[in-house]
């Protein structure tokens, strides 16, 4: 779906996803690819995203003998993060971190980080915290990840946070170009923007931790699609 | 239900509801078209209360919405526009339509109280299901406001009972699968559907969505009570953004035209 209309972000291609949806329904499946969206979609791809937690939990256990002590993840909508952490929700002494996009800082305005800086409401047919202005109207996200440049977050992911079950921090687009280039550098690995914002926050927490504990992040994506944003991010020319 | 609603279909003629988005294309005008389109005898006035992401709407509501947000349109204007237009007339129905987020961020007591001490008679939201709506509802009916529900050509009979189950005021049938002020509305399927929404509900039911003109309107009141125009008068405004007299003069021909197709 081409989005004709607004800032052309992703909010404006789910308006008209939703638009050419309820024209169209009676040929036409709406499918969204974030934990999102108007019931049944954020348990929907919650559900299909949770393979990754299962994968992960009998690797781990077939490598380490052992459950891992900390599972990180990017967050946008949330589907990567919620597809790690759901299969994990119930063993309590797992602690999680998802990490929000930051774009130039919290207090620069410009950024994506709906639950350090938004507020509940509804939107695209699920009630979640959301980037608005004092008229509830809702404001244009920013972040160097296309993918994490949402002003809003998947319903389950609010609640989490509400619940105090998973821990969400922000990383912002220098944090995460920083990271970029330290894990092409060291491990060899080109991630994309987005998870470059997990390793940001991975890079920062894992000196702190002992080298018994397991630390599972998950690299969501890889960033051969990024190379252009990064290079000019970067002011370099390729 | 509404003192006003009630009484305005009391007669059991057909009416003329109308939409334009409040603030569009500025607080001062949207007061004047309003005011013009009452004198031109709209029966109904719907006045939308922008929102940056209107979702059942097509691009002319949309540039509406954005140009008034734009002006600094807000609630608050709203009621000021509402409080204008009671002060004038105290008789004709006034209804708001628009999308939860901006009520919900507002306090849903706050934004009832305010709406009952103004005179507005009922409420549109278009992206709130009746499984969602108890607290609104709740607030709404004890100020006798009607929130006004939606039916689609695809409301199937169990969803009809759902949604007629506290429905007041009037209903709300949308005549087609899709957004304001695109496609044209479907008659033959509105001749099929309204008889068998009668069977649910005693309200008068309203037609709305991709109604364009004076035969539009004269073809849907043969079924329905009445039609709802929206997109087509906002359309008005937009070509005549830079000649406000041209604009005004534009507004009141098609309101009288459209006043003879339900006479």
């Amino acid at each position: 779906m081409a989005s004709c209309n607004g800032s052309k972000s992703l909010k404006d291609a789910m308006n008209e996803a939703l638009r050419d949806w309820v024209t169209n329904v009676q040929d036409t499946f709406y499918i969204i690819g974030t934990a999102a969206g108007p019931h049944p979609y954020p348990s929907m791809v919650r559900d299909f995203q949770s393979v990754i937690g299962k994968e992960v939990r009998s690797q781990i256990i077939a490598q380490e003998n052992k459950l891992p002590d900390l599972l990180i993840a990017c967050i946008g909508g949330g589907s990567n993060a919620l597809g790690l952490f759901h299969d994990f929700l119930d063993d309590k002494e797992i602690k999680m971190l998802a990490v929000e996009a930051a774009g130039l800082g919290l207090s620069s305005g410009k950024h994506a980080a709906s639950l350090s800086g938004g507020k509940p409401g509804v939107l695209h047919g699920n009630k979640t915290y959301l980037l608005q202005n004092q008229d509830g109207q809702i404001e244009e996200a920013h972040s160097i990840s296309a993918g994490l440049d949402y002003p809003g977050i998947g319903p389950e992911h609010s609640f989490l946070f509400e619940q105090k079950r998973v821990k969400y921090e922000s990383a912002t687009d220098e944090e995460a170009l920083e990271a970029f280039q330290y894990c092409c550098k060291t491990e060899g690995i080109i991630p994309a923007l987005e998870p470059a914002h997990a390793l940001a926050a991975l890079i920062k927490i894992a000196p702190k931790m002992s080298k018994e504990e397991i630390i599972v992040m998950n690299m969501c994506g890889r960033g051969d699609k990024d190379i252009f944003t990064v290079a000019d991010a970067l002011k370099i020319k390729i | 239900m509404s003192s006003r609603i009630k009484k305005i279909f009391e007669d059991n003629s057909k009416k003329l509801v109308t939409f334009v988005t409040g603030g569009d294309p500025d607080y001062i005008t949207s007061k004047e078209i309003l005011d013009k389109i009452i004198e031109k005898g709209a029966d109904v006035i719907e006045i939308g209360m922008p929102f940056s992401d209107p979702m059942a709407d097509g691009p002319t509501i949309q540039l509406a919405s954005k140009r008034a947000i734009n002006k600094g349109t807000n609630l608050e204007t709203i009621f000021k526009i509402c409080n204008h237009i009671r002060e004038k007339d105290l008789s004709i129905p006034i209804v708001l339509m628009g999308y939860y987020n901006v009520i919900l961020h507002y306090g849903i007591k706050n934004f009832v109280d305010k709406i009952n001490s103004i005179g507005v008679d009922g409420l549109i939201i278009v992206d709130l299901q009746p499984e969602e709506d108890q607290e609104l509802y709740d607030n709404l009916k004890s100020k006798n406001i009607d929130l006004i529900r939606l039916i689609t050509p695809n409301t199937n009979s169990k969803r009809l009972s759902t949604i007629t189950n506290q429905a007041s005021g009037f209903l709300y049938y949308v005549t087609i699968t899709g957004i304001t002020g695109q496609k044209s509305a479907n008659i033959q399927e509105l001749k099929k559907i309204i008889p068998n929404i009668r069977e649910y509900s005693k309200l008068p039911i309203i037609a709305g969505f991709g109604i364009k003109d004076k035969n539009d309107v004269s073809e849907i009141c043969k079924t329905a009570d009445g039609a709802v125009i929206g997109s087509s008068i906002v359309k008005i405004i937009e070509n005549n953004l830079n000649n406000k007299e041209k604009m005004m003069n534009e507004v009141s021909s098609f309101i009288e035209e459209l006043k003879k197709g339900i006479e």
